[in-house]
């Protein structure tokens, strides 16, 4: 630790953090309790209590952007699995790893606005995958992918999977390699089979980054994936794709009622914190019982 | 952690063992899988590339095939018709004007935080790492009112200032991470020869912390790089408008034209395309960085 | 200990200094920074180029031609164009003069106290002749100059009608005739009818058209908001339920749900769609394209409304803030706007007609323009476009969603009809304070 004479001074280092984290967060996450009790018009607005969050939680459009956002967690269960199978692939060294990972990381290097627009020509009722499918006669799998609201939510789900899952297999594989290599020689001595030691040795010690990954994704699939939306369908076809950052962004800019798109913004922070408290907690139980 | 980093990145051995070289049915369904995996990656990126060289016409009935010709007309048309380049140059002075901003504020607080007592360290650095989980779409709309009074709104400072503060608790969470494994000796070394803290932690600090603030860099301006919301709301002026906002644009501009769609996002993919080939470890340490303890 | 103190404060200023530089630096390089007022500068922030390409170059034009006033323009982004002018008179930074779109789009401005009235401030003949309809008054007063005319029809490609052996020349005029003409052209091998409504806009266009047939006036809309009517009587949704039986004839294109609204238009032009709703702006390009083959016409009538059959003219237009002290000014440079040279030179740049009675139509180059320009523009038969009368809510809430849903199959016109009663509710209940002002609005239009 450095000492100093003057005590003040490590104030002097985290007060422009301290300005920033205010201006940025403090700020808003104060003044969206304000504004969500307020009929706001332009800047400012009549007191009105409650009514703002009475009328979303009785707008049914509210409940299907929320039922959306929870549908779109489905992903995190799915690229979990799939990237540990890949990421393990690749940490087995096939021959071309290197090659494999690097190419696998491309859709993450493309935007997302980039992807939803690419994707969303590919999946027209004409467009390219439909008529590859027609091509080898699978005529009857070539659905409205992006024009039907019993589909659309599906089809953006694949590509945010799409592009998601490289995160997730990235990170999977740097983890594997900073495992304990001899430990895994070891049991391979012992005569563990594949399997064995992928479940019992290599999973067991994945426990903190998957974790970490159900965490961060979680609250991506809730609030992260506007630009998805905007750029595929805008919420729909219909209200198939609505979901609760679009909700918030058409209050805002549409409707011009930025109170209600507080009052939204109010119960978004208050799920999410929600969270952060419960990977808090279930971090300290881990680090308590690791101490034992 | 980043003793972990550094692991993982020396044991990228490219020795392969010789029993993994036998071509095993175990061998030849990882293959396979790795192989559809690398053809699901790729599919739409070359259905982007190989449409933005056909013409209208010809895309009309043939949406896989190969291009009769390579055809640059859609690239000079989108070229000429929308700034892309303005657009860049946009995406580029946020990206950097918000790392810069949020790498100086982040350094000078992680060093306090990691090498000095204070009251109040723990919470502060509790409550900033929490933020990094926080969804941007709930602080949009005061500072959407907010910046409306200021008369910040399209203007590159007043979205800097934003961005730095949404990458900053990732900044401050790394590089405090990174400054406690530093050795004390030679942070005590430097203050005996007359070192002032601030001192130290430019001349000494920083110059050890190539790894971290590199990551730092690559995360967070492809954050902002790519951000569609932020960008949406607060630069609503032409001449202040970001590639994501621009491609918003174009592509509701000529969807009825999807070859030059493509050129135009063959354009606005290359330059980060550009930047992995050529920093591609630095990409993937990077994007795992915050996630290994 | 005291020297290093003293060392790191100067290092700390060295830092923030830094900081500041690159901050200023940021601001001061040209283009950076948002367009500053100056004392005598017009302010003018519009939107257009997105639909009518060529205005951006006429504005250029305009403004470089303009002696009067040093003007700045700005071209919004769509999302915003109301949000981002409402925000700032809140603020007190409105722009001088600001794009209107007709109806609604401005009158909540107007309810708001943020717009100025033009009568008194233009020249009342140039207002008089610049074609802003009627939705563009509030208690006698108007808030809107015209700037240029758009006409909503149907659109149809001749060559399809010929090969389906149906008289090119005199399209359906009546539901029976439509349904009897789809199915002609479905016999011959091309979708009849449909578009693309993925971005939902065709379903504004469709209630624009269709609604309009069951009513006897505009103000009758008005009265589906403010509670003296419902759209779940069946006269109300009854154009949703025409539109259903498009559907489960089989006469809508079947990438109509993946397309968007202008690709779903270019089924026409190249052939493989006999008719789609479209907008008069596109004409002049697509009549080029075919070499003449395209038609134009309003929507075969089912209802039995006043304004069943009538041509419906919308136009784009502009107004001046009621906070500028610049009102004088800003009114001169409309006006200059429409003086004869800058009406020539709209044609010129944008192949597209001005909002302007008084405009040199002899340069019109084709019998179809020719046809807007005497059918829709400037024709007293000319009925105001209904979904200008509804608040933006309704738009994506329920005509996207109804429209949707419906060429999707998941709905029926019924259910739409429910929904749409739905929306109106909760928009009466998400704004309480604006649905006086709807009351003033209706008797006004009566």
């Amino acid at each position: 630790m450095i000492r100093t004479k003057n005590p003040l001074l490590p104030y002097f280092f985290v007060a422009p953090l301290v300005l920033l984290l205010l201006f940025v967060f403090g700020y808003p996450l104060v003044q969206i309790f304000d504004f969500s009790f307020r009929r706001i018009r332009g800047i400012d607005g009549p007191w009105v209590g409650l009514e703002n969050y009475q009328l979303i939680l009785n707008q049914p459009l509210f409940h299907e952007a929320v039922q959306h956002n929870v549908q779109l967690l489905i992903a995190v269960p799915i690229i979990l699995i799939l990237s540990l199978i890949i990421a393990v692939i690749l940490y087995d060294r096939v021959p071309g790893w290197r090659i494999y990972r690097t190419i696998v990381f491309i859709p993450y290097i493309l935007a997302v606005p980039i992807v939803a627009v690419v994707l969303k020509k590919f999946f027209q009722y004409d467009g390219p995958f439909n008529e590859a499918l027609r091509v080898v006669g699978l005529d009857l799998f070539a659905l409205d992918w992006m024009g039907s609201p019993d589909l659309a939510l599906w089809t953006v789900l694949s590509v945010i999977i799409w592009r998601e899952i490289v995160f997730c297999i990235v990170l999977m594989l740097a983890r594997l390699l900073s495992l304990d290599e001899e430990m895994l020689e070891a049991a391979q001595l012992d005569g563990a089979g594949w399997w064995q030691r992928l479940w019992f040795i290599i999973l067991p010690q994945m426990a903190g980054v998957i974790e970490f990954y159900f965490v961060v994704s979680f609250i991506t699939m809730i609030a992260a994936v506007f630009s998805y939306i905007f750029m595929i369908g805008k919420g729909g076809p219909g209200t198939s794709t609505m979901v609760l950052e679009l909700y918030i962004f058409n209050f805002l800019t549409r409707s011009s009622l930025p109170g209600v798109a507080s009052a939204v913004s109010v119960m978004l922070f208050l799920v999410t914190t929600v969270l952060i408290l419960i990977l808090f907690w279930v971090r300290r139980g881990e680090r308590e019982q690791e101490l034992a | 952690m980043n003793a972990n980093i550094r692991d993982a990145d020396y044991s990228e051995s490219d020795s392969i063992p010789a029993e993994r070289r036998r071509l095993t049915p175990g061998m030849v369904a990882r293959q396979a899988v790795l192989l559809f995996g690398v053809f699901l990656a790729l599919a739409p990126a070359g259905y982007m590339l190989l449409t933005a060289f056909k013409t209208k016409e010809e895309y009309l009935f043939d949406k896989i095939g190969l291009p009769d010709a390579l055809v640059l007309t859609n690239f000079s048309e989108a070229l000429v018709q929308n700034p892309f380049l303005l657009w860049m140059r946009n995406s580029a002075i946020l990206a950097i004007g918000a790392v810069l901003l949020s790498t100086v504020i982040a350094a000078l607080a992680a060093f306090a935080i990691a090498r000095m007592q204070f009251r109040g360290r723990d919470l502060l650095l509790s409550i900033s790492t929490s933020l990094m989980v926080i969804p941007p779409v709930v602080m949009i709309v005061p500072l959407f009112v907010l910046y409306t009074r200021l008369h910040l709104m399209s203007t590159f400072h007043g979205t800097i200032i934003i961005y730095a503060g949404l990458i900053t608790p990732f900044s401050v969470y790394l590089l405090v991470s990174f400054f406690r494994t530093l050795p004390t000796e030679i942070l005590e070394a430097a203050l005996i020869d007359g070192a002032s803290p601030l001192g130290v932690l430019w001349r000494v600090v920083i110059p050890l912390s190539g790894p971290p603030l590199v990551t730092l860099f690559v995360v967070n301006a492809l954050y902002v790089w790519n951000d569609l919301l932020i960008a949406l709301i607060f630069l609503q002026s032409d001449d202040s408008r970001t590639l994501m906002a621009g491609l918003s644009v174009f592509q509701g501009r000529y969807n009825n034209q999807i070859p030059l769609t493509m050129a135009g996002m063959v354009m606005a993919s290359l330059p980060m395309l550009i930047l992995y080939i050529l920093f591609q470890r630095y990409f993937i340490r990077g994007l795992t960085a915050g996630a290994l303890k | 200990m005291k020297h290093s103190r003293r060392l790191s404060r100067r290092d700390f200023l060295k830092t923030s200094a830094a900081l500041g530089a690159g901050l200023t630096l940021s601001q001061s390089l040209p283009a950076l920074a948002r367009t500053r007022r100056q004392d005598d500068e017009l302010v003018m922030w519009w939107w257009g180029e997105q639909e009518l390409p060529g205005l951006q170059a006429w504005v250029d034009d305009t403004v470089a031609a303009y002696t009067g006033a040093k003007v700045s323009a700005m071209l919004q982004n769509t999302d915003v164009v109301i949000s981002q002018f409402q925000t700032a008179a809140a603020a007190n930074e409105a722009p001088d003069v600001q794009f209107l779109w007709n109806g609604i789009y401005h009158m909540e401005s107007v309810w708001f106290g943020y717009l100025a009235p033009l009568n008194g401030l233009v020249d009342q003949a140039v207002l008089d002749r610049s074609g802003a309809t009627r939705l563009s008054f509030y208690q006698g007063d108007q808030y809107r100059i015209g700037w240029y005319p758009l006409p909503m029809i149907w659109e149809y490609n001749k060559d399809v009608f010929d090969a389906a052996g149906l008289d090119a020349d005199n399209p359906p005029k009546t539901w029976d005739a439509l349904l009897d003409a789809c199915d002609k052209i479905k016999t011959s091998g091309v979708d009849p009818i449909g578009g693309g409504v993925q971005d939902g806009f065709w379903g504004e266009w469709y209630l624009g058209h269709a609604l309009a047939q069951s009513l006897d006036s505009p103000s009758e809309a008005l009265d589906l908001f403010i509670g003296d009517l419902d759209f779940r009587e069946p006269k109300y949704h009854e154009f949703w339920v025409r539109l259903e039986e498009l559907k489960t004839s089989g006469f809508l294109n079947d990438s109509m749900s993946s397309l968007e609204l202008y690709p779903g238009i270019d089924l026409v032009v190249t052939g493989q769609l006999g008719m789609s709703e479209s907008i008069g702006t596109r004409v002049p390009a697509d009549n080029d394209t075919l070499n003449g083959r395209v038609g134009v016409m309003t929507m075969p009538v089912f209802g039995t409304g006043a304004l069943a059959g009538k041509p419906i003219l919308d136009s784009q237009g502009l107004g001046i803030s009621s906070q500028t002290e610049q009102k004088e000014q800003a009114a001169a440079f409309l006006e200059f706007m429409h003086a004869p040279e800058q009406l020539a030179k709209f044609w010129e740049l944008t192949h597209w007609m001005p909002a302007d009675s008084t405009w040199d139509s002899s340069v019109i180059d084709a019998p179809i323009v020719q046809q807007l320009w005497d059918g829709w523009v400037t024709s007293a038969d000319s009925i105001p476009y209904i979904p200008n009368l509804m608040p933006a809510q309704f738009w994506t809430d329920a005509m996207f969603v109804a429209s949707q849903e419906i060429i999707a199959g998941t709905m029926t016109g019924e259910a739409a009809g429910d929904l749409a009663a739905r929306v109106v509710q909760e928009w009466r209940d998400f704004n309480p304070d604006l649905v006086e002002n709807y009351q003033k609005w209706a008797d006004d239009l009566r």
